[in-house]
């Protein structure tokens, strides 16, 4: 076996065995010790992906492989039919019964089965794959690592008597494997396996808890993910029989190349960017999201950062060559959408948590409007908000289960004042917050290009420009929650679990790191996954170029290629921000010191209860009482109750309108 | 080099036309109300007795923010002297807005957050405006870049005159005029206190103030770009809508905050959405 070979077998397999392994062992200090080494193995093997001489193909030499797969393909379904039994759950069951009859019928019945164990190359690993890799590898194994800790802390809080930690370890450590097949597949059934075991694995964990509210939450990530399954399915067998039963455009490879040129690939491309955009929370499947963070931090901050939803973006990304200009701007629309109604619900969240799944529906509705627009300026928009998104993401989730832990509470007016409480972890939160939409870091930087590439989108553009402005406000009332503080001196620096604290300040390097040298993460990773995905059917072409030549290297410039030649349409000096960004913030920070004599108590008409050291006032007849401040949500106007119906009323249209399309162009 | 000096004679030759045009504002709207008014140079007095006062604290990171909200505001001008993009101009200044509200939140004040709430509805009314008024000049220029505007000779008042009313609301907004005065008011005996003001005092009010100052001349920059060729019409327009604005001010009550969000995105966002779109289907982008 080739070396692309054993690289393959660590960043599928080694998740599995390690997960198998940590499943077994039930002693903690092993436990944390083979998560770590794994986190380790995964990392390297990642980095050495970028050694490869790219794009390069492999496939086993084994059928036992396939075989295997097609295997495990029926178990995950016979046990989603399971589920829907023992459940209750008539919907699980229904989007299952869809999955396996259709597919047994093709692959037996339909005597299939022979020809699609000769479709090769089984993987692809392009630059756009091993970015993927990148992000599932390194911030995924952060996590797992951050979950040792966190799970014993969670099962101590929750006094069970048999520890279910094994079992959750082995379900999340898997889901790093199965990423990692997901990204690199090309043949569509291995494709749609690793779908289906991270649909599996999504479920499991979300479900962890067991409590009713889990496992309804749980199913309902599984039936809202197989409907995207049964999606796939139909696009396989469609593909296959519109091909004159060949197997020839059953790889995404092949359905890339025709670039929207095959006439028949038109739908079942519409329907697997359909069932990337379940995957990717798109309203109006927004719901599995928000329901998945009854499950432990751990899993949020995975499926939010890296995994899951990523795939979801990943695929639509990965088929917007194969898109017909029509296609391309209904995509970009309903993304655009979701971008803009996620961000207005965000506003009215009370739960820290809910703020956070709204944000992240939010930006992978953008990744995905930037897919559908289409022009290499949005790739390289979508490919620099899905690397930034998945490090400033996982921050803040596992900054949100760090709280957690020290308040037991994930609502944001239980924060207040956190300033005080926990100094540290409020610090690193505000970091994480701020790289979401400050303008140094990469987010906006990514938001920023997305910008300027959605000129040829009007609509698209009006609807990223609203949700813009509608991000930076429930970000801020967030921020401001936590800030608050009474006038002191000298707050304890609370001390953080290495397991904590190594995952988390990893990543607040990473986002300065990585921040600071956008130019050269553009030239090594961007550059070359936008030359993955680019579509070619429009007529400005030239991403952000010319990055690296003099001075160019802080002025990254967003660039068009209008009669022929390069015209520049805006620049975004990168360093020249990091600089105010430490004169406005760092350096204030630092170096700003109160003294006691200049502490005073706030103006409250004159009805304190005593000098600086105090928050009490004397209320209606003379009561003392503690100052209370609370939060603005304005549910009435922005609230889930006031605006869902409409959401999902434009978002089913859009759908609808989507397939129409097609449906017209066909 | 001569970038470095045009960045510096703008930072220090900005908070001198602000505060000429603060007194010019205090004067007008002293006649306008049947007073006499104060000198011009007073705003200049105010600001050097505040600098000169013994610093107090509610919290130490509402200094951080205050020093963010100036340092950014500033940059945003430095951007606009250096014809840098306008796209990020916009997202920076909105920045600066939000180190405002995070000063305002940063201490545990009812009237400070009172205020503070009521600065991020006018961040939300104003922003989407502005980001549309770069939109706007992509259709005309289809460049983002300031530099791009000074060099065309068409004037874009001529194409973009709705947006450039929606700027107008934009700038009522932004120097905290009536009737849209929510997040603090002039003088300290309303309802609101001082709003988000409340708690900053002395030397950091100071540097509210020439934050505001800066802002100003920012504001006044950007309706100048209307007309860039000659750029001496641009700047007269702007010390017009400047004058314009002061009338809006004395002849307005303030209204509650839900009245300005939709005032401006029924009216100001609409004109800008209307004439982009119009561009769009005239140049056959749509």
């Amino acid at each position: 076996m080739d070396i692309q070979g054993w690289m393959l077998a660590v960043a599928i397999l080694l998740p599995l065995i390690a997960g198998i392994l940590v499943f077994l062992i039930r002693n903690y200090q092993a436990r944390g010790f083979i998560v770590v080494l794994t986190a380790v193995a995964l990392i390297v093997n990642s980095i050495y992906f970028l050694k490869l001489g790219l794009p390069t193909n492999f496939t086993p030499e084994n059928q036992m492989w396939g075989t295997i797969i097609t295997v495990l393909d029926y178990a995950i379904l016979l046990f989603y039919i399971y589920a829907g039994l023992s459940l209750k759950n008539w919907l699980v069951l229904l989007f299952a019964l869809t999955q396996i009859i259709p597919l047994a019928w093709w692959e037996f019945s339909a005597g299939a089965s022979q020809k699609l164990t000769e479709i090769t190359p089984a993987f692809m690993i392009d630059q756009l794959s091993v970015v993927m890799v990148l992000i599932i590898s390194i911030i995924g194994s952060l996590i797992c690592i951050y979950a040792i800790r966190y799970m014993k802390d969670h099962e101590d809080h929750k006094k069970l008597e048999v520890s279910r930690q094994s079992r959750f370890l082995f379900w999340l450590v898997m889901f790093l494997g199965a990423m990692n097949g997901l990204v690199l597949a090309n043949n569509l059934l291995w494709l749609y396996f690793f779908w289906e075991v991270t649909t599996l694995c999504c479920f499991q964990l979300i479900a962890h808890d067991l409590t009713k509210e889990a496992i309804n939450n749980g199913a309902r990530a599984l039936w809202m993910n197989s409907i995207g399954g049964t999606a796939m399915v139909a696009a396989m067998i469609f593909i296959y029989f519109n091909s004159n039963q060949t197997v020839e455009y059953l790889t995404l490879q092949s359905i890339i190349e025709s670039g929207g040129t095959v006439a028949f690939l038109l739908l079942p491309v519409a329907l697997m960017c359909f069932t990337g955009m379940i995957k990717a929370a798109q309203m109006p499947f927004q719901n599995w999201l928000l329901g998945a963070m009854v499950a432990p931090t751990p899993v949020s901050a995975l499926l939010h950062s890296s995994t899951m939803v990523k795939a979801g973006v990943y695929l639509v990304l990965r088929l917007a060559p194969a898109f017909n200009p029509v296609l391309g701007v209904a995509v970009a629309i309903c993304g655009a959408f979701t971008f803009f109604a996620a961000s207005v619900l965000a506003i009215a969240q009370t739960t820290g948590k809910r703020v956070l799944a709204y944000s992240t529906i939010a930006n992978l509705g953008l990744i995905v409007a930037c897919a559908g627009i289409g022009t290499d300026l949005a790739m390289a928009a979508a490919i620099l908000l899905i690397i930034f998104h998945a490090i400033s993401k996982g921050l803040l989730f596992m900054c949100a289960g760090t709280i957690e832990h020290q308040i037991w509470s994930r609502e944001i007016e239980d924060m207040e004042g956190l300033a005080e409480k926990a100094p540290l972890t409020t610090f690193i939160t505000v970091i994480g917050m701020l790289s979401m939409f400050l303008p140094p870091f990469g987010m906006l930087l990514g938001k920023w290009v997305a910008l300027e590439a959605s000129y040829v989108v009007p609509l698209a553009a009006v609807l990223f420009v609203l949700a813009s402005a509608v991000t930076m406000v429930f970000w801020a009332k967030w921020l401001g929650r936590l800030l608050q503080v009474t006038p002191k001196i000298g707050r304890k620096i609370e001390s953080l679990s290495l397991s904590y604290s190594v995952p988390l300040w990893s990543l607040v390097a990473g986002i300065f790191a990585f921040g600071i040298g956008v130019a050269p993460v553009f030239d090594k990773f961007v550059k070359g996954a936008v030359g993955c995905v680019a579509t070619g059917n429009v007529q400005n072409v030239v991403a952000l170029d010319k990055m690296v030549e003099g001075w160019n290297i802080v002025l990254p410039k967003a660039a068009v290629l209008t009669d022929g030649s390069l015209a520049v349409v805006g620049s975004y000096p990168v360093w020249p921000l990091f600089i105010v960004f430490a004169v406005a913030i760092i350096l204030p920070l630092l170096f700003i010191t109160l003294k006691p004599q200049e502490l005073r108590p706030v103006y409250m008409c004159g009805e304190q209860a005593g000098d600086a050291d105090t928050d009490e006032w004397y209320c209606a007849a003379d009561v003392k009482t503690k100052l209370q401040l609370g939060g603005h949500y304005y549910k009435g106007a922005v609230g889930e109750e006031a605006v869902n119906t409409w959401v999902y009323v434009i978002a089913i249209a859009l759908l609808v309108i989507m397939f129409g399309v097609v449906g017209v162009s066909l | 080099m001569s970038q470095v000096w045009i960045a510096i004679i703008a930072v220090i030759a900005a908070p001198l036309i602000g505060g000429f045009l603060a007194g010019i504002d205090r004067r007008v709207t002293a006649r306008l109300q049947g007073r006499y008014g104060p000198p011009i140079v007073q705003p200049f007095y105010d600001f050097f007795k505040l600098l000169g006062k013994s610093r107090i604290a509610t919290s130490k990171t509402q200094f951080m923010w205050i020093i963010s909200y100036l340092v950014f505001i500033i940059t945003c001008l430095v951007f606009l002297v250096l014809k840098q993009d306008l796209l990020l101009l916009v997202f920076l200044l909105g920045f600066a807005g939000i180190s405002f509200v995070l000063a305002g939140f940063s201490t545990k004040s009812p009237y400070s957050h009172f205020g503070a709430n009521r600065e991020l509805l006018q961040i939300l009314s104003y922003e989407p405006i502005l980001l549309l008024f770069a939109l706007g000049v992509y259709t005309q220029l289809e460049s983002f870049m300031i530099s791009d505007i000074m060099a065309s000779s068409e004037p874009l008042l001529a194409s973009l005159w709705p947006i450039f009313i929606a700027l107008v609301v934009v700038l009522t907004i932004k120097m905290r005029k009536s009737p849209f005065d929510i997040a603090t008011s002039h003088g300290g005996h309303q309802e609101l206190v001082k709003g988000i003001m409340t708690e900053i005092s002395g030397p950091y009010y100071a540097m509210v103030i020439l934050a505001e100052w800066y802002e100003l001349v920012l504001l006044l920059g950007l309706v100048a770009l209307f007309w860039a060729n000659p750029l001496w019409i641009g700047i007269l327009i702007a010390l017009a809508v400047f004058i314009l604005e002061l009338f809006i001010d004395n002849i307005n009550a303030r209204m509650t905050g839900g009245w300005m969000v939709k005032f401006s995105w029924a009216i100001g966002l609409v004109l800008c959405v209307l004439n982009i779109f119009y561009w769009w289907i005239i140049k056959g982008v749509l």
